[in-house]
């Protein structure tokens, strides 16, 4: 199988956005951003469908959808009277709304949009390769830049605030990274399935370690293993990339639950009484 | 550059102790109804300020606005020479210990990596913790007697040593004010009088000016060179004695009862 340059292809790519995606979700997950990170993926279901439309690449129109959504979520939560949350039940439907009428009216329903959906293993050219490790490069040199800073601000917002951080530049900056991510990673991992890897690789580290060093160690391993395994079942049982991606996830998140210290923690206190 | 203003503020002046805080006739509304008006005070270098207060006084709102997390409606407050604006870009020069805070339990943070936080803004933008930093944190854990702990991830502390571990982090700044809110509330006897003395030791050491609010008029009385008391407008502003046994004490709690018969509170001013 490795032999054929689109398997190696997915796989360079496909590492590339299992590292950069789970040394994100750390903060996606002590952030509670999981529903952001749906919300903006979704999004790109209208952009996808828009540069569909229009004959432009989709992963620019998704990129500025996204990008779109994002600061849209940022900035309206942030006026006040609406949750985040609600922000964004508003804005991915409405965006996926239009993606809808915009396939219709560009006769689109076809493999293409499906690999869009679901991601595909033969979807990755080089200069798609090359572009997720650019973009990989800028999220993970802006997430080690501003580490201490988001992860004070994550941990105790207001004291966060109050001792003068640029809060403005690194919740913005967060979400325009994320975005980005997202964008870069659909062709492979699908716009449905994205944000899995940017809230399950933490959510299995969070079971294994009580502190953040080993938290991001497992989360990149467990990201990696999962995409790169992931891939293999979708090359030998011709899978979406995606779904093959996402069901080795959960697998590796439900050994990880089982062998956490915490959970055997808990059901010895239960035992005893 | 981000040093200077502070240090022109402590090298200006003509050898007597210069006001750190001034707040004019302060007025902040949250909603629909002013929470505190026409507050007037100001602190020299190195004075201890006590603030007590019924609940739902103001004193969080008042110390919030000293920080600028909270916009006056009306009035002036300055702090360090600065308005809050300005001092934006100086915060870190002003150890904050919120009365709650607010966290998940299960953050993945070790009691170290939280002291650590409140450096963040010292250690400066794109710039890693150095040796400096690394043996301040340290005395500081050590200050409050958590040492031994550092590793233990702070959801697993109890509340009073997640207190002590706020505390650690609001001090291991090179800061001249501190701003503590209730510090003490549900603090153990060893560990309140531990407090103290080392917030004792600090102020003297550091020139430190402290507010501090609390309902515990015991230690204010003991430790406070100042106090404030205040329900909405300021009732009273002056030694503790002072203001403890003030008639209008009783007025701004709208009760009566006598602050000063229980013992321990003769002790006069420290
Ligand atoms: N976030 C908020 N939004 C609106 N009003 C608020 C908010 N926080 C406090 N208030 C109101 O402001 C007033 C002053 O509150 P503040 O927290 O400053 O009191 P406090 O003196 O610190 O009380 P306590 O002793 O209980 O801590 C209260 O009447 C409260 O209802
Ligand atoms: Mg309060």
């Amino acid at each position: 199988m490795w032999s054929y340059g689109f398997v190696q292809r997915a796989l360079v790519g496909g590492a590339l956005i299992a590292v950069t995606c789970s040394l994100l979700s750390f903060f996606v997950v002590v952030r509670r951003l999981a529903f952001v990170g749906m919300g903006i993926s979704h999004a790109a279901f209208g952009g996808v469908a828009l540069g569909l439309a229009a004959g432009v690449d989709p992963v620019l129109s998704a990129g500025g959808s996204c990008a779109l959504v994002a600061l849209g979520i940022g900035w309206l939560s942030r006026k006040g009277r609406v949750h985040e949350d609600t922000v964004i039940g508003i804005l991915f439907v409405s965006a996926m709304a239009l993606g809808v009428v915009l396939v219709r009216v560009a006769n689109a329903y076809n493999l293409d949009l499906m690999s869009y959906l679901f991601g595909s293993i033969l979807a990755l050219s080089w200069s798609d390769v090359a572009l997720i490790a650019a973009i990989g490069f800028l999220a993970l040199l802006y997430e080690m830049l501003f580490f201490k800073e988001l992860l004070f601000l994550s941990f105790d917002r207001e004291t966060a605030i109050a001792s003068g951080l640029p809060v403005l530049a690194v919740d913005y900056g967060f979400l325009v990274m994320l975005s980005l991510v997202i964008v870069v990673s659909i062709k492979l991992v699908g716009i449905i399935l994205v944000s899995a890897l940017l809230v399950i690789p933490a959510a299995a580290g969070m079971q294994l370690s009580r502190n953040y060093r080993g938290v991001m160690a497992v989360s990149a391993l467990a990201g990696l293993a999962s995409v790169l395994l992931g891939l293999y079942v979708s090359f030998h049982y011709d899978l979406a990339s995606g779904a093959a991606i996402v069901l080795v996830l959960f697998a590796l998140f439900l050994l990880s639950f089982l062998a956490s210290p915490r959970r055997v923690y808990v059901r010895r206190r239960q035992a005893g009484g | 550059m981000r040093e200077c203003r502070v240090k022109d503020f402590f090298a200006a002046g003509n050898g007597s102790p210069r006001l750190v805080i001034d707040v004019e006739d302060l007025w902040v509304r949250r909603d629909s109804h002013y929470v505190l008006e026409g507050i007037t005070f100001s602190l020299r270098e190195g004075t201890f300020l006590g603030v007590i207060g019924p609940n739902g006084a103001g004193k969080t709102t008042l110390v919030k606005a000293m920080l600028g997390l909270i916009k006056p409606s009306r009035g002036r407050i300055t702090v360090l020479g600065m308005s809050p604006g300005e001092l934006k870009h100086e915060l870190h020069h002003i150890g904050y210990m919120p009365q709650q805070v607010l966290f998940d339990p299960y953050f993945p943070v070790s009691v170290y990596d939280v002291v650590m936080m409140g450096r963040t803004c010292c250690i400066g933008t794109f710039r890693l913790p150095r040796r400096g930093d690394r043996e301040v944190v340290q005395e500081s854990i050590a200050a409050v007697g958590l040492q031994g702990m550092e590793g233990k991830p702070i959801g697993e502390l109890s509340g009073g040593q997640q207190k002590r571990a706020f505390l650690a982090r609001a001090i291991c700044l090179e800061t001249s004010i501190l701003l503590l809110d209730e510090p003490t509330a549900g603090l153990d006897m060893d560990s309140q009088e531990n407090f103290m003395d080392l917030l004792m030791r600090l102020k003297e050491e550091k020139g430190l000016t402290v507010v501090f609010v609390s309902h515990d008029v015991n230690i204010l009385a003991r430790f406070a060179d100042e106090m404030v008391c205040i329900n909405r407008t300021m009732h009273l502003h002056g030694r503790p004695r002072e203001v403890l046994g003030s008639e209008r004490l009783k007025e701004a709690y709208r009760c009566e009862f006598d602050f000063l018969a229980g013992k321990g509170t003769g002790g006069g001013e420290a």
